[in-house]
């Protein structure tokens, strides 16, 4: 038996306009009790209707959803000890934060398992987790949008949930916010020790809160694993792109040495790869080189050449576009501000991280 | 110093010719709404008033200044209890209407999900205003007479030898014909409320674990009120004036305060008299609307 959510071969077919497509297509996962986990891709990739189907506001058209090794595919939503913030905050216009908060532990289920000085003791103490105490009175209207979201958040946990669902919780709010309110949550999350299941479009958000992350693509999930696994291991070339700014160089497998896998560019050059054996002699590959892993330096072997195409201020650091010779493809490199700028046209040699480079399969 | 007060006394003129040109600009924005108010409210208000305080001898007008008119409406019987009964008649109309409009803008709210099937529904709803108003009224006639649609059900049914007579010709077919006029207006304010509650508050409630009813008492129903009172204003309203159902279903005793002033009007020839009450029940009117004006507002959840 395993504690936590199993999702078996989960599938769920959505009719439209006289033809169905599959929402989800078949998601097989295992989420351990206690983790922050993410659920992370573009709009229509199912990631949402996975959640909403473990909420129980969906039914999967085939599959299984299990419990602590129960299965739960049939358990009507209100029975289930799940709670979500949804990304419209979804709070009761009608009552005051107060009474929104205070409302789950009045439904049937919950009556009786608290008393009413001790549902009075804990909104406040779940108000208070969330920083908004002293807002108890107001209405849903008079609140900003983070202060919405808190609402929300402290009405999911009130109730004591074991796992919290969250849709897009952050995606209506600004970019400073978001960032305040991932720090929060990821408070919240040591704190409570709940299982945290997340749905975000938002790579940086997965990458910076979640244990692991399911990136997912067309109803599939493409890749499971913990954040730096996806960043720099990446399954495939859909999840490569996806995450971070990697640039995909076409190469093939030259052979092996005494200290790594040795690929060649389409112009013949040579680029050592040390944490790498998973690719044959002969084999096409795509060389992923992400433009934090490369730097210019000295021509010699073992470098890679090409010129300056374009290079953009990005502030932080000075990102070059660089052509590789022979075609051989594009790679963009992060230089530091204050060392000579380059000129556009100029002949390059970049040198490769042997350990962050990563080859994947055609 | 000179020229920062050249300049000064120049700025002055721009904003004195600013002003004047501003006030050009206030006057083309400003003239149509008054002269539209002027011609088609204060005018008519202003001879209705002219009118309610003159008399009337030997079938001829004469002006004056007296309020025995307002008086009358007061104290000569039958104009108050008229007017309270038309009220009555108009709040039970109103409530019923509610009662029938509820369930059905519920109903087309949270359980017809093809927006086809709902514009169909909200089309049975609206297409029967496209008959005449009479037709419906006759209609209610030939169901709730003596050898109407639900006399012949009932002695089929075996549970009355005779035609049964307390259906038609009384308050009560009047407020029936009344409901099922006006009940519209009611489906549809009610509806427009309940159209405005996300998905997402329900499925909250029912992931916090509420069940159907209390999801309707805690959520459904509050947001609902303001929908409630609007459509209760309109068809209290429509009920309180009207003058047809009275004439073709109601009885002797069911007379309306708008069959009273078309009486004063056309049979009587007493115009002042029936300006008066006019007046008086506009008076009722702004009164009613500004109070459930503000029970609107009260009661009106901002989302």
């Amino acid at each position: 038996m395993t504690t936590g959510i199993e999702l078996r071969k989960l599938r769920k077919l959505y009719e439209g306009h006289g033809q169905g497509a599959w929402a989800v297509d078949g998601v097989d996962m295992t989420i351990g009790a206690g983790k922050f986990i993410t659920l992370l891709g573009p709009s229509g990739c199912g990631k949402t209707t996975t959640l909403r189907m473990i909420a129980g506001l969906e039914v999967p058209t085939s599959g299984q959803i299990l419990r602590d090794g129960l299965d739960i595919t049939d358990q009507p939503v209100t029975d289930r000890d799940m709670r979500m913030v949804f990304q419209d905050f979804a709070l009761f216009p009608n009552m005051t934060v107060e009474q929104n908060v205070t409302f789950g532990l009045r439904v049937r289920r919950m009556r009786g398992r608290y008393s009413e000085a001790e549902i009075k003791k804990r909104v406040f103490q779940f108000l208070d987790l969330v920083h908004l105490a002293d807002h108890a009175h107001k209405k849903p209207h008079q609140l900003s949008g983070g202060q919405k979201q808190r609402v929300s958040l402290a009405r999911a946990l009130v109730t004591d949930p074991q796992v919290v669902l969250f849709d897009e919780p952050l995606g209506s709010l600004d970019a400073n916010l978001r960032k305040i309110m991932q720090i929060e949550l990821i408070r919240i999350h040591r704190e409570l020790g709940k299982t945290f299941i997340y749905v975000t479009h938002d790579q940086d958000e997965a990458m910076a809160m979640s244990n692991a992350i399911a990136v997912m693509r067309g109803g599939k999930v493409m890749q499971f694993g913990s954040p730096r696994d996806i960043y720099d291991r990446p399954a495939n070339r859909y999840v490569a792109s996806f995450i971070g700014h990697a640039h995909i160089v076409e190469a093939k497998v030259a052979g092996r040495d005494g200290q790594g896998l040795v690929v060649s560019l389409g112009n013949g050059e040579k680029v050592r790869l040390e944490n790498e054996n998973s690719a044959a002699t002969g084999e096409s590959v795509g060389l992923m080189l992400r433009a934090e892993d490369l730097a210019f330096g000295e021509a010699g072997p073992g470098m890679v050449s090409g010129n300056v195409a374009d290079s953009l201020y990005r502030g932080e650091y000075i990102e070059y576009v660089v052509e590789l010779n022979g075609g051989a493809g594009v790679v963009h490199v992060h230089a530091r501000t204050d060392l000579p700028a380059i000129d556009q046209g100029a002949a390059v040699a970049v040198r490769v991280n042997p350990h962050k480079a990563h080859v994947l399969a055609h | 110093m000179s020229s920062i007060a050249l300049s000064a006394g120049e700025n002055a003129k721009t904003i004195r010719s600013a002003r004047r040109l501003d006030r050009r600009r206030m006057l083309f924005w400003v003239v149509p709404p008054v002269a539209w108010f002027t011609v088609f409210m204060l005018i008519p208000y202003a001879m209705l008033l002219y009118t309610s305080l003159g008399r009337v001898e030997d079938m001829r007008f004469i002006p004056g200044l007296s309020l025995r008119n307002f008086i009358q409406v007061f104290t000569v019987d039958p104009y108050l209890s008229v007017i309270i009964k038309s009220a009555r008649i108009g709040l039970m109309t109103a409530v019923l209407s509610a009662i029938v409009a509820y369930p059905l803008s519920f109903f087309l709210a949270f359980h017809v999900r093809s927006s086809r099937l709902k514009f169909l529904i909200y089309l049975l709803v609206i297409v029967p205003w496209w008959a005449s108003y009479l037709v419906k009224a006759y209609a209610w006639k030939t169901i709730l007479g003596s050898g109407g649609i639900l006399n012949a059900l009932l002695q089929k049914a075996g549970l009355t030898d005779e035609p049964v007579r307390i259906f038609l010709y009384n308050e009560f077919s009047v407020v029936v014909t009344l409901t099922y006029i006006f009940t519209p207006f009611a489906v549809l304010s009610i509806y427009a409320q309940l159209e405005r509650i996300p998905t997402s508050l329900i499925e909250a409630a029912r992931n916090l674990g509420a069940g159907g009813w209390m999801i309707f008492w805690r959520i459904i129903a509050p947001i609902s009120v303001p929908g409630v009172v609007a459509g209760g204003i309109i068809t209290f309203s429509l009920a309180f004036g009207d003058f047809v159902a009275p004439v073709l279903v109601g009885g002797p005793d069911s007379v309306m305060i708008s069959n009273i002033v078309i009486n004063l009007l056309g049979v009587a020839f007493d115009w002042p008299m029936a300006a008066a009450i006019g007046l008086v029940i506009i008076t009722l009117g702004l009164l009613l609307i500004s109070a459930s004006g503000w029970l609107e507002e009260k009661t009106q959840i901002r989302f």
